[in-house]
């Protein structure tokens, strides 16, 4: 366990290479709308705010180690926050977004206080039941919510008809947001989450508040997935009981465990496996639930470090080799 | 409220927490023994009550087709939950919790799926069986007969699955794995076979569950999700890894649902999730489990 905890923590080390890389990547995104369609510029779009999404999911599970089988609870907090203040509130798109993560940060408080009372296997169950909870609130609030019918014309901007304008948008808003996160688990506070994550005992007899900062991880975590819910709302003009319910955490989950927990890029990675998979095999069958469980467990089985881990491994094993 | 209305929801919410109570047990004997907490619970209760629709629904014209189905269905859920624990979680036991946690929502995908391609989307119904159909007078008031047979099936198999756990040399192996397992190991006990046993008699329960309730209810999808939430509310409050447990906390619940569903339709299902909460803050670990 040891052992491979510190190679993974190295895995998430900064270097020369990996700043050029995600230059190119950055450049590569910046001159996108110039070389894709509208329909796959929408994918593109839709892939940064579930990579944002992944991300935020990944400061519990991959660097706190607390399973959540609850993210899509607190991603539609900050979809219907946004969508029903725009909505029904007359509120302007600015204030609204703003208090997405706000309101899913207060949620995830809440939430999280009563789950982390319990650890490892209640903690799991205690987060699938509160996101069924708001689940249940979202379908069965009708004046509000709009009930199972969502929410359908949220008043958006102009400006984000305009499927090249949503993108620089949305594209601006995740890199922010991951620049973030990217600071926060490489921090003093990141690495105390990710000593929890290996050994929540010896981390709490050095005198560490185990409990509040795994509640502070969720929080974290919390107003991420509520500006992604809330990115997601303004990017479709709607909302609706699905963004809470419990296949839409499979989702990330399985984004997550595709690119591989224990690597910053992990989730991004994974949102675009993910996003040409579901595109390819929808494509083929009607069943895509079916082949996309079968491919979790043969990652379980055959590939558990996810894409990003394997590759890492894999260039760790050929320069060790080189030297 | 009336004498009348109070004894029939309370008999609506026994009936229902016996049978929640069959799922639960499952749930909670896999946890106590394998350690994987096992999403996938509710999945095999849905299959079980697909199975046991397809059968009444091939044997139509046999009498006592119901009975086969009760007898049949389980086997073949116990059947795929052997198939599951060899193949795909003896493989993952050293490896963290967290793909364990995974696997088991993997499998609750495809169940569906594959349910799904199987049955379609449609509602099915299994009617009562002989001889439990109609009503019998009790207190003034008329009580369909299925409902006592299913409360009393609650504390027969609680019974039993005492009595198989403590007086038998198969609970015997049973409870020497969940105590030390490396230890009851080295003592000639085959823990694998232990390992797929516990988990078949678990798959068995939820199968049987499936196959009692349609009668009462309807077959369908989602009820996969529906019902494993349910039993993730009774653990909680009963404490997991705890048989008793689950007796108390499926009996809680039901009597809250069916008392929630008379009182406040619209907000029933908001119920449990109080009782949970409410739980968690008084007694974090339930109200029969002990702090970890």
């Amino acid at each position: 366990m040891t052992g491979a905890g510190m190679n993974r923590i190295s895995l998430l080390g900064t270097s020369p290479r990996n700043g050029t890389m995600l230059l190119g990547v950055m450049i590569v995104m910046v001159a996108l709308p110039y070389l894709l369609g509208q329909s796959w510029l929408s994918i593109t779009t839709e892939m940064l705010i579930l990579a944002l999404s992944a991300s935020a999911l990944n400061i519990m599970l991959g660097y706190t180690g607390m399973v959540s089988f609850g993210p899509a609870g607190m991603y539609a907090v900050g979809a219907y926050t946004t969508g029903v203040l725009m909505e029904k509130m007359g509120w302007g798109m600015l204030p609204a977004t703003l208090a997405a993560p706000v309101m899913a940060g207060l949620v995830g408080a809440l939430v999280g206080w009563f789950c982390v009372r319990r650890s490892a296997v209640y903690f799991a169950l205690l987060t699938l039941a509160f996101s069924q909870i708001i689940w249940t609130v979202v379908f069965q609030w009708y004046s509000v919510t709009g009930g199972d019918d969502g929410l359908v014309s949220v008043p958006v901007p102009d400006f984000f008809f305009e499927i090249t304008n949503c993108y620089y948008f949305m594209l601006a808003v995740v890199s922010v947001c991951l620049f973030i996160i990217w600071k926060i688990v490489n921090s003093p506070f990141g690495m105390t989450l990710q000593a929890i994550r290996e050994n929540p005992n010896r981390v709490e007899f050095i005198g560490v508040n185990v409990k509040r900062y795994q509640l502070a991880s969720f929080v974290i975590s919390s107003v991420f997935l509520g500006i992604a819910g809330s990115m997601f709302c303004v990017f479709s003009g709607s909302a609706f009981p699905d963004y809470a319910y419990w296949v839409k955490s499979a989702d990330m989950l399985v984004i997550c465990l595709l690119g591989g927990i224990y690597n910053f890029f992990g989730p991004l990675v994974g949102t675009v496996v993910y996003t040409v998979l579901t595109k390819v095999i929808s494509g083929y069958t009607m069943h895509w639930h079916l082949v996309l469980g079968g491919i979790i467990v043969l990652i379980i089985l055959a590939m558990r470090k996810g894409v990003v881990g394997t590759l890492a491994n894999y260039w760790a094993n050929r320069k060790s080799a080189a030297a | 409220m009336t004498f009348e209305s109070f004894a029939g929801q309370a008999l609506a919410g026994v009936s229902l927490g016996m049978v929640w109570f069959l799922i639960a047990a499952g749930l909670s004997i896999i946890f106590g023994t394998l350690k994987v907490l096992n999403l996938a619970h509710g999945s095999l209760y849905m299959l079980g009550s697909f199975c046991c629709y397809q059968v009444t629904v091939s044997l139509a014209g046999v009498p006592g087709n119901f009975w086969l189905a009760v007898l049949v269905a389980p086997l073949v859920v116990a059947l795929v939950g052997g198939i599951i624990e060899v193949f795909l979680l003896r493989p993952i036991y050293k490896a963290e919790m967290i793909y364990q946690y995974i696997l088991t929502f993997a499998l609750v995908l495809i169940i569906a799926e594959a349910c799904k391609m199987i049955w379609g989307t449609g509602y099915h119904s299994v009617k009562v069986p002989w001889p439990f159909q109609g009503s019998v007078a009790m207190f003034g008031l008329s009580f369909p007969i299925y409902n006592l047979f299913l409360i009393a099936m609650g504390p027969l198999v609680f019974i039993a699955l005492r009595t198989l756990i403590n007086k038998t040399n198969l609970g015997r192996n049973i409870r020497a794995v969940t105590e030390n397992r490396e230890m009851a190991n080295a003592l000639g006990t085959n823990v694998p076979q232990v390992y797929t046993g516990v988990f078949m008699l678990g798959a068995w329960l939820a199968g049987l569950a499936g196959s009692l309730w349609p009668p009462v209810s309807v077959v369908m999808l989602g009820s996969d999700m529906a019902v494993v939430i349910d039993c993730f509310i009774i653990v909680v409050i009963g404490g997991l890894g705890s048989l008793a447990g689950a007796f108390v906390g499926a009996l809680i619940l039901g009597l809250t649902t069916a008392f929630g569903l008379y009182l406040i339709p619209k907000l029933a299902v908001a119920f449990g999730f109080i009782l949970m909460i409410i739980i968690l803050i008084i007694r974090p670990y339930g109200l029969m489990g002990e702090p970890e």
